[in-house]
């Protein structure tokens, strides 16, 4: 077994992406052709773009170079989609539309497999490419996230000790019966941790996952929250510097009409901007809860089965919800595998 | 055996609308005192175990929806008469006024939920079909899927989230739910 240390640096964080971003790329049927008269070229690719144009797919660079060096015919171009000749003509003259396209300089037409929609990540760019070339704008940073590259030593040593919060009070937990699962929240411009809990769902209230506490442990740093965890000295929080005394822009109560929800400010969003660490990826009721307290960016240690951001539904990425944010996966990712693994053990013994 | 109770778990046309309409009353009383008109029962035995409403503000807590607040009734509920809470939740039902957001929905199926009852669909974070159909997920270890009757009076639900947020922000109506 792994120990602890004071700079482990065997672990990595990996972006949890959304499916349009780390799914391998659609692909659609095309007619391509040899161009067999180099001097057809322009007039061929105006031709096809009013003839066949490529809805929709302007990602698709028409034209392609053989890879092979010597070729007789050095450039390859897309006629049309294979669903723009219903009679899936291979004979180059049932692609002229009719006499519109003519075909003079084009080759025997032959099936190829082109993206259907334009690569989001290197990964996919490099994987559409392998059928057809195509451009790509790219989020450099997505690129330098997806090489587990973009936090620095100073970063990763800071989320490191956070992690390592997080997984003490999991074994806090655990000594009393719960799940070995604990979370942090951090306020990541003053490098202070708001809140530490762990799962309470044992004896005491089978919601109490660890990341539900630490969001109320966060709203009794502000002078709220709907618990009490006095029986747990692990679960804690701290006052945000930021906020001294209570916070005046959140109404106390909510009788009054006009105080009560004055737009978004007055609502209590009260993880807007803070990070939180958690051992095992949250459940649905805890993921849609971050989305709730509009979390800044999420780091779980090791993925669970209905976790519902790597391993199902993308919920920080989900279009239809009106809070998206970052969620990485992997911060001190063997101590959290250990920690699940020994919960695991337990449960099927039980 | 639990999950024959679970399935053949249904209560008769007229006790859903009866409890349709206290869940309603309550939504009424909510917004008449500007709060977020949402109504929320738990009814276990043709008792009410648990009401509750959105306590998001007072507790700075953006979980406190109507229904966790209700759940926790039940549970208090449960614990003074030292009754599992699991047995219990198995045959309550869940009536309220708007579909449950996913948070919920996911929460109800952690507590085993057989039935939620309820009048107009979430468009912005329903749990139950509108966003995410959570009862109906593949999710071993979450609990148990819950069936929904839903649609019952949702005009009338819907009219009193536009009150509301109209009320709440004149210059931005937002007619759609939010809880
Ligand atoms: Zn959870
Ligand atoms: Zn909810």
């Amino acid at each position: 077994r792994r120990k602890e240390t004071e700079c482990d640096d065997s672990w990595v964080a990996y972006p949890v992406l959304s499916n349009e971003q780390s799914l391998d790329p659609e692909l659609i049927d095309a007619f391509a052709a040899p161009i067999t008269d180099k001097k057809e070229t322009s007039r061929l690719i105006k031709e096809l773009a009013t003839v066949y144009p490529l809805r929709g797919l302007q990602h698709i660079k028409r034209v392609r170079a053989r890879k092979e060096k010597g070729s007789t015919h050095p450039l390859e171009v897309i006629v049309c989609l294979a669903s723009d000749a219903p009679d899936r003509g291979m004979d180059i003259f049932d692609l002229s539309s009719a006499g519109r396209l003519n075909c003079s300089g084009l080759g025997v037409p032959f099936l190829v497999k082109i993206p259907a929609c334009p690569p989001l990540t290197r990964p996919q760019f490099e994987q559409a490419s392998k059928h057809w070339p195509t451009s790509f704008h790219e989020d450099k940073q997505v690129t330098v996230a997806l090489k587990g590259q973009l936090f620095s030593p100073h970063q990763k040593s800071k989320m490191q000790e956070y992690m390592m919060a997080a997984v003490a009070a999991a074994k806090q937990g655990w000594e009393r019966g719960m799940e070995g699962v604990g979370a942090v929240v951090v306020d990541p411009e003053s490098e202070k941790i708001l809140a530490i809990g762990h799962d309470c769902r044992t004896g005491s209230h089978p919601l109490h996952h660890a990341v539900m506490v630490c969001i109320d442990l966060v709203a009794c740093g502000q002078g709220g929250g709907a618990y009490t965890y006095d029986k747990y000295p692990a679960c804690q929080f701290v006052l945000p510097d930021s906020s001294p005394s209570p916070r005046k822009d959140i109404p106390v109560c909510g009788n009054q009409p006009d105080q009560a929800s004055t737009g978004e400010s007055g609502h209590p969003y009260i993880c807007t901007g803070y990070d939180l660490y958690v051992t095992r990826e949250p459940c649905v009721m805890c993921a849609m809860a971050l989305v709730h307290s509009r979390i800044g960016r999420v780091f779980y240690g090791t993925a669970s089965i209905d976790g519902a951001f790597g391993s199902k539904f993308k919920i920080h990425a989900k279009k239809d919800l009106n809070h998206r944010f970052e969620v990485f996966q992997g911060v001190l990712g063997q101590q959290c595998e250990d920690l699940n693994r020994q919960v695991n053990l337990v449960k099927m013994n039980s | 055996d639990a999950v024959v109770v679970r399935e053949n778990f249904q209560p008769c046309a007229e006790d859903i609308e009866m409890w349709m309409a206290s869940a309603f009353d309550m939504a009424k009383e909510a917004l008449e005192n500007g709060e977020v008109p949402v109504g929320c029962l738990m009814v276990y035995n043709n008792e009410i175990l648990g009401k509750g409403r959105n306590e998001v503000n007072e507790t700075k807590n953006a979980t406190r929806h109507a229904e966790m607040v209700a759940l926790d009734q039940v549970l208090e509920w449960c614990r003074q008469r030292d009754l599992k809470p699991r047995t219990v939740c198995e045959r309550t039902v869940l009536y309220v006024t708007v579909e449950p957001c996913i948070m919920c929905a996911a929460a109800l199926r952690l507590i085993n939920i057989p039935l939620v009852v309820y009048g107009c669909n979430n468009d912005r974070f329903g749990g139950c079909g509108s966003v995410l159909d959570i009862p109906a997920a593949d999710l071993p270890l979450t609990g148990s899927s819950f069936k929904c009757i839903s649609g019952i009076r949702a005009e009338e639900a819907v009219e009193m989230l536009k009150t509301f947020y109209k009320q709440e922000n004149p210059n931005a109506p937002k007619p759609k739910a939010r809880k």
